[in-house]
């Protein structure tokens, strides 16, 4: 079969190159840094082995409840072996990537690739240029922070996610601007090993994209962790040389001197410096244009991941590559995004898939809701984590389940059931009989789903 | 329990039924005899009947969708009664114990329930999709899955239910671009068959029509005399249609070649005469066959007539009585047309068109009379015969009508 070429070597691309190998391609793939891209090496790795530092770190906090009793003032968190533990982990995916290029003979090109012609590349890699040419090429060059037009990241003090996981010391005090996924999530890692972060956030909730109960209950236990949040909030000027901040939250102006800035407005797909305007592939600022085989305009040549906007997870990069590689190969695949789960590794943790109540309300007017609160669940008290609820959107005349939220204690494993309901279209009579295992957190999500059908039995 | 209602089987030839039209939907109530849906076979068109009181519990087979006789197609049943999934599933099961045929006399007793091709057990779909399905009476087999494995997914539903709705509205575009309106039907059931059959009739034989007139000023006084005695005696009206039907009897046995159908380059010659008689129905039309008409005497065809045309309009007809025919007679009279060009039945080589009488002055020698005139339109296939004696057929038909005493003999 003809080469194909990949460009970028994250979660769209490494997936990507090795289903087209496995078809039987001639692959390469190209990557100016490390294989793995932004989630092994700046983004969903590192992210959740500090959260796990952070995590194990409040559970030993807690040990007395668990009748252990230890020197807690002598329990620190020793920041360098934070980062090895993230390292270590983070090198070991790495390594396993290049183990997985080599054994679907993959060959892997160091460097930055733009395209010459449709059908040719230009790699450079430091000083030298080479050129490849390949029949048809997969373009999953990811995205990278977005920056403030007014507060360029100096990596000294008004930092992005990639430089906040790698500072030297833990911050003593830490603002975040964006109150979205990322932004909560370094939120709840700083807060937890005990610096003192601020939040400000334009919109009137944290995580817009979620129920407002839901990003509420956030609120309050972030703030018990002592975060300042500011929602509806704007910030007005960034002032690096006294490290200080002006932001307004109700009319009123606020300053704020902290160790940094973190800056996570969201992540703009990396378009520019491919080329693509020399060979007429469609893209705006929003990502490459494709089809619903992850096809650009140019037929030979295939976006997916990060760059192509939309959904930036790297389940869905793997998804994306999956399908641009197949269809690649003659598989005519299309993508099917019938149900993402989104997951945000806060402390408690936040898993939806579907519909908030909102969107729901929007569609469908009336809708039914099922809740069933942690705090009413066995397993939940156990490990002394009630916080949180599940809640269920059921859409009132065939009982379709269209939305399932969880706030709590492992929600991001527990909405693989939510996943499962989605994807395969469930109503909530098929899962009355359903039997949840006794005790777990799982058992929730059965107690919801028969409350949106009044017939709940332990609330 | 529940009485399953299936597709009747209407003749032995039936492959298929179509439910034209559901009167009542998914939680309706009704009592015993209330028309429930209009069926369409390939060859007539019929009402299905409540078999009992009660309500309907569930449809199974969506308008317009073919399936074969004794499949089930709802259940009526008490209003909490649960179907279980036995009861569900006896579609794929041959000859459903509880069946409750469509309550019509039919002319042969339904035979075993052929198995659908894809059975709603076996069809792959969502819960949701499934739902949606059944509340919009979808028949699932007929939707294309796109989701894995050719899974049915809601959005699959959907796409049926918005071709539906265009197919039922009018297409945007096509206002766009004119003022015009259309409007499109399903060519489906009794329609398929009629539009098929006739333009193959068209295109694989030579037709021919010619026009003659007849004189029944006496046929139709020899009517008025004996349609009295007649009724009287055998509980017959007579109509001026059975005397035609007589006269076109003893007339094809003088003319043979008329009495006969090509096929397979071949003219097979009948000595029986199965005389074809089209009747219009609501919906599209049915041709009954009077089998043996050369048997018959005037009043046994007029009798036979009268009872096979009542059985269509009441959807009662069984195929045998609509197939096999050697020669047909079409009428249009009734709608005042004159002459007209019928199409052939095909493979059969004529068929007289009857137009509508007229009172018109003729010369009777010197003197003008008030007189009744009848057009007649022969259609023949030309490979079978020529002008001529098409021409002697319709003169003898003509012949005898205007000497009607004959016709009593
Ligand atoms: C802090 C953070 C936390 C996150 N946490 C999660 C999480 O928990 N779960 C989740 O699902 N997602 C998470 N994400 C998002 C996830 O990381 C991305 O959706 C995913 O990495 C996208 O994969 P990708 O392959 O499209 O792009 P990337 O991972 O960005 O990979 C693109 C690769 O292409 C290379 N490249 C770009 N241009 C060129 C070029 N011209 N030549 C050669 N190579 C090039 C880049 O160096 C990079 O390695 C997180 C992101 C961040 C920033």
């Amino acid at each position: 079969m003809k080469p194909l070429v990949v460009i970028g070597g994250g979660p769209a691309g490494y997936v990507a190159a090795i289903t087209a190998a496995r078809q039987g391609k001639q692959v390469t793939l190209i990557e100016q840094k490390d294989l793995g891209g932004t989630c092994l090496n700046e983004g969903c790795m590192p992210t959740k082995s500090l959260l796990a530092s952070a995590e194990a770190y409040e559970k030993i906090k807690q040990a007395e409840q668990f009748g252990i009793t230890l020197p807690l003032e002598q329990v620190k968190i020793n920041w360098d072996g934070v980062q090895h533990h993230k390292t270590t982990i983070v090198k070991k995916l790495v390594q396993g990537i290049g183990y997985l290029m080599k054994k679907n003979k993959i060959k892997v090109m160091k460097g930055e690739a733009s395209f010459l012609t449709n059908h040719r590349l230009a790699v450079q890699n430091e000083n030298q240029v080479e050129e490849v040419e390949a029949e048809q090429f997969i373009i999953a060059s990811g995205s990278e922070p977005a920056s403030l037009p007014f507060a360029p990241f100096d990596g000294k003090w008004i930092i992005h996610s990639g430089q906040a996981m790698s500072l030297p010391a833990i911050p003593s005090s830490l603002l975040i601007v964006g109150g979205g996924v990322i932004g909560c999530e370094f939120a709840s890692i700083y807060s937890q090993m005990g610096a003192k972060v601020t939040i400000v956030e334009a919109a009137d909730q944290l995580l817009p994209g979620e129920d407002a109960d839901i990003a509420f209950t956030l609120q309050e236990e972030l703030e018990k962790k002592g975060v300042a949040i500011y929602t509806s909030a704007s910030l007005t000027e960034m002032q690096p040389e006294y490290k200080t901040a002006l932001f307004k939250h109700k009319e009123e102006l606020h300053e704020l001197q902290v160790d940094y800035a973190l800056i996570s407005i969201g992540r703009k797909p990396r378009v520019l410096g491919l080329g693509l305007e020399k060979i007429g592939v469609h893209f705006s600022k929003q990502g490459i244009d494709v089809n619903e085989h992850m096809q650009t305009n140019v037929p030979n040549i295939y976006a997916c991941g990060d760059v192509v906007g939309g959904i930036q997870l790297a389940h869905v990069a793997f998804h994306e590559g999956t399908v641009a590689a197949l269809d690649a190969c003659g598989k005519d695949k299309n993508v099917n995004y019938r149900a993402v789960p989104r997951c945000i590794y806060t402390h408690p943790e936040i898993a939806s898939v579907g519909m908030t109540e909102k969107q729901a309300r929007q569609e469908y007017g009336d809708v039914r809701i099922g809740e069933f609160s942690f705090t009413a669940n066995g397993k939940a008290m156990i490990t002394n984590e009630p916080i949180g609820k599940v809640k269920v959107i059921v859409e009132p005349q065939f009982n379709e389940i269209i939305g399932l939220s969880i706030i709590g204690s492992h929600a991001t494993e527990l909405i693989g059931q939510g996943t499962v309901m989605l994807h395969g279209e469930l109503t909530t009579d098929v899962m009355e009989d359903f039997i949840a295992a006794h005790p777990t957190l799982s058992e929730a999500i059965h107690e919801a789903l028969l409350h949106s059908a009044g017939q709940a039995v332990h609330s | 329990m529940a009485a399953e209602v299936v597709m009747p089987k209407l003749g032995l030839a039936m492959k298929e039924g179509t439910v034209s039209t559901w009167n009542k939907k998914v939680g309706d109530s009704v009592s015993k005899g209330d028309m429930i849906a209009s069926i369409n076979s390939e060859k007539i068109e019929m009402e299905i009947e409540a078999p009992q009181d009660g309500v309907i519990l569930d449809i199974l087979v969506q308008e317009d969708v073919g399936v074969p006789p004794g499949t089930i197609i709802c259940y009526v049943g008490n209003p909490n009664e649960q179907l279980t999934e036995q009861s569900r599933s006896a579609n794929e099961l041959q000859a459903p114990k509880n069946e409750v045929a469509a309550t019509i006399s039919l002319e042969e007793p339904p035979v075993n329930a052929t198995p659908s091709k894809k059975s709603k057990e076996t069809v792959r779909i969502s819960p949701i999709a499934k739902k949606i399905a059944e509340s919009e009476n979808i028949n699932i087999e007929t939707i294309k899955g796109t989701g894995p494995k050719g899974r049915i997914t809601k959005a699959d539903v959907e796409k049926v239910l918005t071709e539906r709705a265009s197919e039922a509205s009018y297409s945007p575009s096509e206002i766009d671009t004119s003022s015009i309106k259309k409007e499109t039907l399903p060519v489906a059931g009794m329609r398929k068959v009629i539009a098929g059959r006739m333009h193959n009739s068209l295109l694989n034989s030579a037709q021919l029509t010619i026009n003659m007139k007849a004189d029944v000023t006496d046929l139709l006084s020899l009517q008025r005399e004996i349609k009295d005695v007649i009724h009287q005696r055998h509980e017959v009206k007579i109509s001026l249609t059975d005397f035609i039907a007589r006269a076109v009897v003893l007339s094809l046995q003088e003319h043979k070649q008329m009495n006969s159908a090509y096929m397979d380059n071949e003219i097979h010659l009948y000595h029986h005469i199965h005389l074809g008689m089209a009747v219009a129905l609501e919906n599209g039309l049915v041709v009954l066959v009077m089998q043996h008409a050369e048997k018959m005497s005037l009043v046994e065809l007029a009798a036979e007539i009268k009872t096979r045309a009542a059985d269509a309009r009441q959807g009662q007809l069984g195929t045998d009585r609509m197939q096999g025919s050697t020669f047909t007679i079409t009428n249009l009279g009734a709608y005042g047309v004159e002459y007209f060009t019928p199409v052939l039945n095909p493979p059969e080589t004529g068929i007289l068109g009857v137009g509508a009488t007229e009172d018109v002055p003729i010369y009777k020698g010197d003197e003008l009379q008030r007189r009744s005139v009848l057009p007649l339109s022969l259609t023949f296939d030309h490979r079978v015969l020529d002008g001529a004696p098409a021409a002697n057929f319709l003169g003898t038909i003509k012949q005898y009508l205007e000497q009607p005493i004959l016709l009593l003999l």
